[in-house]
Order: structure tokens, then C-alpha cells, then sequence
């Protein structure tokens, strides 16, 4: 999964930089911020243990 | 003060991305000669420090281009928020993993801090720095330098040294992560070392 949105994140950052169109970047963009909030709510298995 | 603005925004953004990239490569330097392997939420926090910085990166070559327009300008900083919104999420997550009293933290502090408060204080400041300049919006549109200049120069070169340490991440999360479909909760070895 790391492996996938960085390539994402970098795919992103190439349409940027050859000035692809809008729909492209945002596109490139949310889909990795999906998949950042996807790999996140895996991450995050407990909850804290924590009272204040 | 209305022609200083603009190329204000345009150096103020590229410091952001000058800023993000040179965090990110000293993060890979105490990998590298430390040998301290990042943990899933260190990962999610740099993809939040390069989703972030895309905002920024975008805005800064649609206005080298000549075709920074209001739009692209609002969106970028969406963008560069948003990011810095999810970093700051990842980054409070893994604070509150060692906020206790006693606990040593991961990985070694820096100038006091460990890496992840680190990352919390500078997403925030990418927040308030995106409110600041959408408040500036009308008056603000970043103005590039001329194509060739030496300034123009310099931005693409802050630019590429950008994406370049993007890509040594690509490049070392394949090692890192190997077949694997996560990383491990807290990695000891490069997994496509299988050691």
C-alpha cells in the first residue's frame, strides 16, 4: 500500500510538473489522499489509552 | 507594496517547498546513517508533507508557465491545507502514542523534540500559512520571474529537488515494505533484504 501511494504521490507530482490538466492533478491528488486515510484507519487498531 | 506581494507569495511558496523537502531528506539521512527505519505513521506523516507540498508546487509551476490563474491559485492551497490537515492527524496520533510520562518516544529527539512533534508544529504553520495567504488572495497571485532568469532557474531547481527526494522515497519504501502489503509495526530491517 505505501508502495502504491507514493507512486501515486510521485505520479502526482510529475502531472504538476508537465503542466497536465486540472482533472488529472486532482484527480492524482485524492486519490492518494484517500488511500493516506485508507492505510491510516489500518494503522490505527487501539485506542488510546489516555484519561485526562 | 502591490508588485512586492505577489513575488513575496511566489518565494514564500517555494520556501515551503524548499522547507518540506529538506525535512524529508534529513528524515532520510537519519535513516540512512542511523539506521532508524521510519514507522507506518512516519511514512503517512512525510506522504503528508509531499501532499501537502503539491499544492505549493503546483501553484509555483502554473505561475513559471504564465498560467497560474485565480482557480488553480485557490486550489493549490485547498491542496497544500488538506494535506497538511491529514499530516497533522497522523502526526497527533503517533504525540499521543508516547504522551505518557516515562515513555522514551520513537526513534531519537531532535533540537528537544522527536520527528512527529516536529512534523505536528510545521503542518501547523502550513495551515495558518495557506489562511494567511487566502486571506491576501485578491491582492496575492504569485508572480514568477522571467523564463531563464536565474530566479526562475532557482525555482525549478527547488522544484526538482522536490520530486527528486519523492522518488528516493519511492525507491527506498520498496525496499523497506517488499512484497508486504503494510509495513510492520515497527520495522527493524529492509523487508526485501528479507532480513
Amino acid at each position: 500500500m505505501d508502495i502504491v501511494i507514493l507512486f501515486v504521490l510521485m505520479v502526482t507530482g510529475l502531472t504538476i510538473w508537465r503542466g497536465a490538466p486540472r482533472w488529472l492533478v486532482l484527480g492524482c491528488w485524492s486519490l492518494a489522499l484517500v488511500m493516506m486515510l485508507a492505510l491510516f484507519r489500518y494503522h490505527v487498531t487501539s485506542s488510546l489509552g489516555l484519561s485526562f | 507594496m502591490k508588485a512586492l506581494l505577489p513575488r513575496l507569495v511566489f518565494w514564500s511558496l517555494n520556501l515551503w517547498i524548499l522547507g518540506y523537502t529538506l525535512v524529508i531528506g534529513l528524515a532520510l539521512l537519519l535513516q540512512f546513517a542511523e539506521g532508524e527505519l521510519p514507522c507506518p505513521l512516519c511514512m503517512l506523516q512525510r506522504y503528508g508533507m509531499i501532499a501537502s507540498t503539491l499544492g505549493a508546487l503546483w501553484i509555483v509551476r502554473q505561475a513559471v508557465s504564465g498560467r497560474l490563474t485565480p482557480a488553480t491559485y485557490v486550489q493549490g492551497f485547498g491542496l497544500g491545507a488538506l494535506g497538511a490537515f491529514a499530516g497533522a492527524m497522523f502526526s497527533a496520533r503517533q504525540v499521543m502514542l508516547h504522551i505518557l510520562p516515562g515513555d522514551q518516544g520513537y526513534g531519537a529527539p531532535v533540537l528537544g523534540l522527536h520527528l512527529y512533534s516536529w512534523a505536528f508544529v510545521t503542518f501547523m504553520v502550513v495551515i495558518v500559512f495557506t489562511a494567511l495567504l487566502g486571506i491576501l488572495a485578491p491582492a496575492a497571485l504569485p508572480e514568477a520571474p522571467r523564463e531563464n532568469s536565474l530566479a526562475a532557474r532557482i525555482a525549478s531547481l527547488i522544484g526538482f529537488a522536490f520530486l527528486a527526494i519523492v522518488a528516493i522515497n519511492a525507491v527506498m519504501i520498496v525496499f523497506l515494505e517488499g512484497f508486504n502489503w503494510v509495513l510492520p509495526d515497527n520495522p527493524t530491517a529492509y523487508a526485501l533484504f528479507g532480513r
